[in-house]
């Protein structure tokens, strides 16, 4: 339970990232949380590159991927995650507002590990964020390091 | 075109005009037989009427040949002159029976031959006696016979029936040529005309069949250019509506978020009034929020294809109520229920029908001491179910009925009974595509009855 891995957030909207940042704070998860601001920004990190080129490597407990973004969309980002064996293990859950068919369809069929739309009132979108957070970064097991290609 | 005509469907005027060329071809057909077998029929007349006149110059020859004969015997009394004589009394009975084989028809004719044998049969007795005569008492006794000869007048006589005979069948021959002639006329004519009249038939069949084709054609042209249009809006509204769902409901989950973060961090230092405003931006984006959920969920089930499966109405009911069941927190309410049919249909829509009538109903009997909702069906002669609800709640007044079933149309404040208002505009959305209908009764603080009617067979 005390891992130090990071939960990465995609996240454009700013509002919608302080939002999530705020729900994580009530549970102290907030300090693990790192947040991209596109789909592009995204990759970058996961493959150690541009901005985070110095940052120390390794794969996020989880990824909290919205579907529309700049430059990269997050059925995109997904769909290179679940291609990359290295990146393929890590958990990658959808939080996005859209609740049409065809994007869950898709997600699923991507490799996607969950799916959760996010919800207007705010306190259950706290709450939803929260036990997100908890699940995914707190009592969830990651997969181990090095694990690639039998994961 | 008259107008009788053109109100017949293209099938029956197609068959129609078969039917004339086929006519046609049946009267052309007929009427050249009946030429054909006359001019066969006149030929064979023909054939008899030359063997008739050959046969009668045969005898006429012979008799002239026994005449000459037996006058020159009774001069020289040489018997060996005899023999045509002998030759035609033998011969006679078989041309007597060809000549009946050729008049066999022919009653007039039959006359004629039967006097021109009985001069024949004369003409060679008197030859006979004659030269019983020269053989008996010798050249002396028959000299004044010989030399101007005992059947000269007969034979006259015979010469003369001979031509008679012969011009008849000659008349008779030109008459059958003539009429040979004109009937072969007739038929090239009438063959020509008729060719003509299934020309111009067939081609007015192939007017109309090709007039019909062009404007199918057309038409299908038509309505695929419209079903590209229409599946282009649809793409729209579809690309629309996604952006609704996608767009529209970050901005207000900021509101209601940044609302609560400001309660959250300013709530002890805000007044109750302040505190009051807090809570209606929130309220408000919440109601809009759901406003939005709602309207997408209307325009789903106006574009959502279709399952095609068979519902069991019962069932359907039974499950519904069981998971009302669960919202009711114990309230008491009596259920009615009759026998339910099964109907063809969507059942997740049908289910969505019964999910927003059955919590209206237990909505708006809420308030009664003794809440009661029946459900029924009633099957119509039409071939159709109606299906009714029937509660004894708060009802509504009739003068409103036609605003129940509109897009967020509501009777009551939101105060009163929670809500958007889009239950029956979805009910009436699944109902209608499914081939039926919705209406309702009410009367205030006297309940209400929904009902909808949906076809017991699949509609194509």
């Amino acid at each position: 339970m005390t891992t130090v891995k990071p939960i990465l957030l995609a996240e454009d909207n700013p509002r919608d990232a302080e939002l999530a940042l705020a729900a994580m704070e009530e549970h102290h998860i907030a300090d693990k949380v790192v947040v991209c601001h596109d789909g592009a920004e995204v990759l970058d990190y996961l493959y150690c590159r541009g901005l985070y080129k110095s940052r120390e490597c390794g794969n996020p407990a989880v990824v909290f991927l919205d579907l529309k973004m700049p430059k990269v969309d997050g059925i995109e980002v997904l769909r290179t995650i679940k291609n990359d064996t290295n990146l393929k293990p890590i958990p990658v859950v959808m939080l996005t507002s859209s609740r049409e068919e065809r994007d869950l369809a898709q997600s699923y069929a991507l490799g996607a590990n969950a799916y959760v739309v996010k919800p207007v009132e705010f306190q259950q979108f706290i709450s939803a964020v929260k036990e997100l957070g908890v699940f995914w970064g707190v009592i969830n097991e990651p997969p181990p390091e090095g694990t690639e290609s039998a994961a | 075109m008259p107008g009788w005509l053109s109100r017949w469907p293209i099938e029956q005027r197609v068959l129609a005009g078969f039917g004339l060329v086929f006519a046609s071809v049946l009267v052309i057909s007929v009427v050249s037989y009946r030429n054909t077998a006359v001019m066969v029929q006149n030929s064979r007349l023909d054939t008899r009427t030359y063997e008739l006149i050959q046969l009668l110059r045969s005898i006429e020859e012979a008799l002239v040949a026994a005449e000459s004969g037996h006058r020159r015997y009774l001069v020289t009394g040489d018997e060996s002159y005899l023999r045509a004589h002998q030759a035609i009394v033998e011969q006679m009975p078989d041309y007597t029976r060809y000549f009946h084989a050729l008049v066999a028809n022919d009653s007039e004719q039959r006359d004629s031959i039967t006097q021109l044998e009985q001069l024949i049969k004369q003409q060679l007795d008197i030859e006979a006696q004659a030269i019983k005569q020269r053989a008996e008492q010798g050249a002396d006794a028959v000299r004044h016979l010989a030399l101007p000869g005992v059947a000269k007048r007969e034979l006259e006589t015979i010469h003369r029936v001979i031509a008679d005979l012969e011009s008849t069948e000659q008349r008779s021959v030109r008459a059958r040529v003539f009429e040979s002639t004109s009937s072969t006329h007739n038929t090239i004519a009438l063959l020509g005309l008729g060719a003509l009249l299934q020309l111009v038939l067939l081609g007015s069949v192939y007017y109309l069949i090709h007039h019909d084709i062009t404007a199918r054609r057309r038409v299908a042209a038509e309505l695929r250019r419209r079903g590209e249009l229409l599946q282009a809006a649809n793409k729209e509204l579809e690309a629309f509506s996604y952006s609704v769902s996608h767009d529209l409901r970050a901005p207000l989950r900021h509101i209601d978020g940044y609302a609560a973060l400001l309660s959250k961090t300013a709530g002890p230092s805000l007044n109750d009034k302040a505190q009051r405003y807090l809570q209606t931006i929130s309220d408000s984006a919440k109601q809009m929020g759901q406003l939005i959920d709602d309207l997408l969920v209307f325009s789903r089930m106006g574009r959502q294809e279709m399952l095609r499966s068979t519902v069991n109405l019962n069932q359907l009911v039974k499950t519904v109520i069981h998971d009302l069941h669960l919202d009711l927190q114990g309230k008491k309410i009596s259920w009615t229920i009759g026998s339910l049919p099964e109907v063809p249909g969507d059942p997740a829509m049908l289910r969505q029908v019964f999910m927003n009538l059955l919590s209206n109903a237990v909505k708006f009997t809420a308030t009664r001491p003794e809440p009661h909702i029946e459900i029924g069906a009633t099957q119509e002669p039409s071939g159709e179910v109606t299906i009714f609800v029937r509660d004894n709640g708060v009802g509504f007044d009739m003068q409103y009925v036609n605003k129940l079933f509109g897009v967020f149309q509501r009777l009551h404040r939101n105060d009163e009974f929670e809500g958007t208002g889009i239950g029956l505009a979805n009910v009436r959305r699944i109902i209608h595509r499914h081939g039926g209908r919705t209406w309702a009764e009410g009367a205030i603080d006297h309940g209400a009855t929904f009902y909808m009617s949906l076809p017991l067979k699949r509609t194509a």
